[in-house]
């Protein structure tokens, strides 16, 4: 598969948000990243975040779907410490990770991003701002 | 990444019937297959199809959402001939290719599949048997 093309739409020091149209476009250069996409959050996307290393992630919630199947990644990531949204699928175009980053509103958050500030009716874009920021040294 | 492993359910000569967790993961040997998958339909999704020569394609409508972005990839699959079709968010876990194929009911199908016998609310597995069946019968013609 060809590597996707990932765009840099914010970068302070070494952290930056980084949107793709698929999760699975994530990988270990994206270590210091604040991941955004349009693929669903299900456990298989969660699993690709753990493998990548990323800082956080936003996807879509996919309609929630089944066993609230499109959001069961947020919490594995929850368990390992990584904050992670959703977008309601009826704010943004799946398959599309500027659609997210642009237009996505957040439907679901897990503790860790609560923890930052992130909140349900939060922009996407908003939403990365605060993972973002989160990473960066505290200055006291 | 690590590459998943599909696993194949229903094989004739070189044409099979194959489940994915992600439409990523398709590639040139998938050139024969009927791919079950656990992804969303969208735009993107197309692409891994049409690059990989999938024969057809099951996903998940993803609650279809904005602008029908989750079932996007079934008319571009369509206008390249191809049969797709999409289950339900709510009759499948989305991600999980085996949930698609074992409990998917399909909610939208493209005109390609719908020329095969693929019907709203078929099962996914019966659909994936009918585009199968279908494209048995074209190599035969």
């Amino acid at each position: 598969m060809a590597k996707e093309e990932q765009k840099i739409v914010k970068q302070l020091g070494e952290s930056r948000v980084v949107v793709a149209d698929s999760a699975a476009a994530m990988d270990e250069s994206n270590r210091n990243d604040i991941f955004v996409d349009g693929s669903h959050c299900g456990i298989n996307v969660g699993e690709m975040a753990l493998h990548s290393g990323v800082r956080g992630m936003i996807g879509n919630d996919a309609g929630l779907g089944k066993n609230e199947a499109g959001v069961a990644g947020l919490k594995l990531l929850e368990k390992h410490g990584i904050p992670a949204a959703a977008v309601s699928c009826m704010s943004a175009k799946i398959g599309s990770g500027m659609s997210t980053y642009e237009q996505g509103v957040i439907s679901v958050a897990n503790e860790v991003a609560k923890k930052l500030g992130v909140k349900v009716g939060m922009s996407a874009k908003e939403a990365a701002d605060k993972m973002l920021e989160s990473l960066l040294p505290k200055t006291k | 990444m690590v590459k998943e492993v599909h696993k194949v359910v229903r094989q004739s000569g070189e044409r099979r019937i194959v489940i994915a967790n992600s439409a990523t993961s398709l590639d040139e040997s998938n050139r024969n297959d009927i791919v079950v998958d656990g992804s969303h339909c969208g735009e993107n999704v197309a692409g891994y199809v049409l690059k990989s020569g999938a024969r057809g394609m099951i996903g998940n409508d993803a609650g279809i959402g904005l602008e029908d972005a989750g079932i996007a990839s079934l008319k571009i699959l369509e206008e390249h001939g191809i049969p797709a079709a999409a289950v339900a968010a709510m009759s499948a876990e989305i991600g999980v290719g085996q949930s698609t194929y074992e409990e998917g009911v399909i909610s939208v199908a493209n005109k390609v599949a719908e020329k095969l016998g693929v019907k709203v609310g078929m099962s996914a597995k019966e659909a994936a048997n009918k585009m199968f069946e279908g494209l048995e019968r074209q190599t035969e013609a």
